[in-house]
């Protein structure tokens, strides 16, 4: 008989500041050396559940508390914080803040630390739990100078000291590329074999967590658990699309192509799967439909041409860069952290100026513009939307570049109006900024771009962190300011469903080069590309190569069929 | 993005550098104190000589401190210019005297002693500036909070010194991007073509989204520290205080020697009070 090493019996839980419970009787028991995933969007308590376990609840955050919440046979209210975390080792989601030490060393030794361990044993643990994650040659090195990954991984290296018995890792691919993705996932599984730890990971992406297999899932939703079950059977079900859960790419197309999966086949892995019994579904389906055309292009607004760019003395940031964009395209702008895609939002904004090459807005060298003209033209909408709003009412943050700009009080109040029917925010114009909800905010935000009329508006990471009902909501918004308004997106962005689902174009960088610029299936269907930019092949081009169809056209189809419907 | 100031995050290599956070600590206040207690040149100007060539041993790094040198050093001579403005025999009421240089006009008048007095002043000053720059350049955030713990500072506020530094590169970070958001936005910001008073309240309107991000950060950062165990005893140890080397035990008996020396200066300021404050030479 296993040891139980989580034990949620009848459990709720609400927030001192919230009417509603987040959680409701939550019954939920956890054996040792298994490997967990917690599944569910935004708002659905996965997280509460998750600082229910390690102790956050009720340590930091008050609240009511009913029925009971054993870790590792501890009743966490009557214990404190620091026994249950001798227990359970927790890397949070934002890997930057979770970083206390001033090096790499010293954030891993953080615990002994407190532990009030002597130096030469911490040196000897940090080392050793440093090697474990493949940090220990970067000991010395500054958090300044480190990837999310990388940080992700001295967290992770920071909870091993104690031998606890359970890690918990709390949406650990939110700030990471296809590739860190990839990684983390892999070391996740090594140290849960190697290590034989349980391990509990809360996330909403589904597909990038399957790259491993995981032994149980909890699907959660509204503060309930929905479905306590294997991958297996939550893919062969149509349970995850109805709780905002992307499927993975690979069962979509099949289930589109009419398959339906038998009571014993492995879903979890493409690898596993028998696709001689799909391959001629999935081909008919396929040849049947006539692929579209590309959209005629608009007129030039951007055209960058040879443009070379560095900071100070390091390698150039932009090397002999050049694209153009015209009106009403979606683009995304694709590569890992640190390739250059940052840095060439910034150059179309006109923050960072070409070195060396020139930039075009809508024909004129944009040498002689200020940032603030520029912004009239391009407008950029940053990744966290608190970061930009200012204003307390929502119609005068909507308002106040205009405002700035120095326009009419008429004028401003008419296109405010105009913009915020546009954006779906007429009902909400005279409420305060503070109460609306993350998607909402980032609404906002685009409205508060769009009131200057650009003919361009670049948004950055436009869905990092959403879930993907969210996300859907998001994106659907932006796609028909696009189609209704025939304003020209840009994403920068390292989500390939989102490149894939919303965008016609790609601009791929790596080291600071544009290594491709094509349409998006054809950049997604080119493996030199993939590994270059460190983007992950889709499950797409490995069902098409096993079903002996050209991937390229496969992702195409794909792509039509997902936005006919 | 290098926006450190001169603040030192990583040890570096030369004999100051590689003492302990400890000894570091010791050493300043023992520099500090003396200079505060003293209006004495012969103690004074060797701490000054020492304090430069502290410095100067960190060699890597002057260039950073070049700037801030000269505006210190200008400031300073300001301040002696504006003193003898109001009051050109200063030097009598320190120094007991008034020897006559030259003379600009009746009220205006150069005296020995008043020269004498702000040199003193102004290696003073010089010394205290060129102790603290030795000291931030060769000490890092983290063996800072190592030092005051080991000269019994509670841990948890060594803990809000470390973790300032850590986190305000980001802040500075968080801070250009909201600014350079509202600049597209349409905000000037350029001196030419706004008033200061115009900035000023611009500049108060990127502070919001400013305080509101950081305070997002300040509860993951407390989080962070609760599961790994911050304030779960009642001491700690540091990874970055590392044991006490050659220097460390030949810099003690160098600190040791001063804090007696401090007492002897001080004892003899209490016990034997002068009639004035600073030490003249020349006195006639």
């Amino acid at each position: 008989m296993k040891k139980p090493v989580i034990e949620l019996k009848d459990f709720s839980f609400r927030y001192k500041s919230q009417k509603e419970f987040t959680l409701h009787d939550i019954n939920l028991t956890i054996y040792s050396g298994e490997k967990v995933l917690i599944l569910g969007p935004s708002g659905s308590g996965k997280s509460t559940l998750g600082s229910c376990i390690n102790g956050l609840i009720p340590f930091s955050y008050d609240g009511e508390m009913s029925g009971s919440c054993k870790v590792s046979g501890i009743e966490t209210r009557e214990a404190n914080i620091f026994t249950i975390s001798n227990h359970v080792g927790t890397v949070l989601q934002d890997s930057d803040a979770q970083f206390v030490g001033l090096s790499v060393g010293e954030d891993i030794a953080f615990s002994l630390e407190n532990d009030a361990v002597s130096r030469p044993e911490m040196l000897k643990k940090v080392d050793a739990v440093a090697k474990i994650v493949g940090m220990d040659a970067f000991l010395d090195a500054l958090p300044y100078s480190l990837s999310g990954g990388q940080k992700q991984k001295v967290a992770l290296a920071g909870i091993m000291h104690n031998d606890v018995e359970t890690l918990l890792f709390d949406e650990p691919l939110a700030a990471l590329d296809p590739a860190m993705g990839m990684a983390a996932i892999d070391l996740i599984d090594q140290v849960h074999k190697q290590h034989n730890k349980t391990v509990l990971i809360i996330e909403h992406r589904f597909e990038d967590v399957l790259y491993r297999h995981v032994d149980r899932i909890i699907l959660m939703n509204d503060g309930r658990i929905q479905l306590d079950t294997t991958p297996d059977e939550l893919l062969r079900s149509d349970i995850l699309k109805r709780n905002g859960i992307r499927e993975p790419l690979y069962i979509s197309a099949l289930k589109n192509a009419g398959i339906r999966f038998g009571e014993n086949e492995h879903l979890d892995s493409i690898d596993e799967l028998d696709f001689d019994q799909y391959r001629d579904a999935v081909t008919r389906a396929f040849q049947n439909v006539a692929l579209s055309q590309p959209k005629p292009k608009g007129e030039k607004i951007i055209e960058v041409s040879h443009v070379s760019f560095g900071y100070g003395h390091e390698r150039l940031a932009l090397n002999d860069v050049s694209f153009d964009i015209s009106r009403g395209e979606k683009i995304s702008i694709i590569g890992k952290n640190g390739a250059g895609k940052s840095t060439a939002a910034k150059l179309i904004c006109g923050i960072i100026r070409p070195q060396k090459g020139e930039v075009r807005i809508n024909g004129k060298d944009y040498k002689a513009l200020s940032i603030r003209e520029i912004g009239r033209m391009v407008g950029y909408v940053m990744q966290n939307p608190n970061q930009m709003l200012v204003k307390d009412i929502i119609k005068d943050e909507v308002g106040l570049a205009m405002a700035l700009n120095g326009f009419d009080e008429a004028v401003i109040k008419e296109r405010t109006e105009k913009v915020l029917r546009m954006c779906g925010l007429y009902s909400m114009r005279n409420w305060p900024v503070g109460v609306l909800s993350y998607g909402q905010k980032k609404r906002i935000t685009i409205a508060s771009i769009l009131v200057l009329q650009p003919d361009v508006i670049i948004l950055d990471e436009p869905t990092a962190g959403q879930d993907y009902k969210r996300y859907t909501e998001i994106m659907h918004f932006i796609d028909q300011l696009n189609r209704e308004y025939n304003i020209t997106i840009v994403f920068i962005t390292h989500d390939m469903h989102l490149a894939i689902e919303y965008t016609d174009r790609s601009i791929v960088f790596a080291d600071g080069e544009c290594i491709a610029d094509d349409a998006v299936f054809k950049v997604l269907s080119n493996d030199e590309i993939i590994s270059r930019a460190n983007l992950k092949q889709t499950s797409l081009v490995t069902l098409a190569h096993r079903c002996g169809i050209d991937p390229e056209h496969y992702i195409h189809y794909f792509i039509d069929s997902e936005r006919g419907e | 993005m290098d926006q450190r100031l001169f603040i030192n995050l990583s040890p570096g290599n030369t004999y100051l550098d590689k003492l302990t956070g400890k000894t570091k600590v010791r050493l300043f206040f023992a520099f500090i104190i003396l200079l505060i207690a003293t209006w004495d040149m012969r103690i004074i100007f060797p701490t000054l000589l020492v304090s430069v060539f502290g410095l100067y041993s960190l060699k890597s790094k002057l260039k950073s401190v070049r700037a801030i040198t000269v505006f210190v050093i200008l400031t300073n001579l300001f301040n002696l210019f504006l003193i003898w403005v109001i009051n050109p025999d200063y030097g009598a009421t320190i120094c007991g005297g008034s020897t006559v240089l030259f003379q600009i006009t009746s009220f205006y008048v150069v005296t020995g002693e008043t020269i004498w007095y702000f040199l003193v002043r102004f290696c003073k000053m010089m010394a205290t500036f060129v102790a603290a720059m030795t000291f931030i350049q060769c000490i890092t955030p983290s063996e800072l909070a190592a030092g005051l713990y080991a000269n019994k500072i509670p841990y948890k506020v060594c803990m809000i010194v470390s973790i300032a530094f850590r986190y305000i590169p980001d802040i500075m970070r968080d801070f250009t991007n909201i600014k350079i958001s509202m600049q597209a936005r349409g905000m000037e910001l350029d001196s030419k073509r706004t008033t200061l008073w115009q900035r000023l309240k611009q500049n108060v309107l990127i502070l919001v989204p400013l305080i509101i991000t950081s305070f997002d950060r300040v509860g993951n950062i407390a989080n962070a520290m609760d599961l790994r165990g911050f304030g779960k005893n009642k001491t700690r140890t540091y990874y970055s205080e590392h044991e006490d080397g050659k220097g460390d035990g030949q810099m003690k008996i160098l600190y040791t020697a001063l804090y007696l020396f401090i007492i002897v200066v001080i004892v003899l300021r209490i016990v034997k009070p002068g009639e004035f404050l600073v030490w003249y030479p020349f006195q006639n």
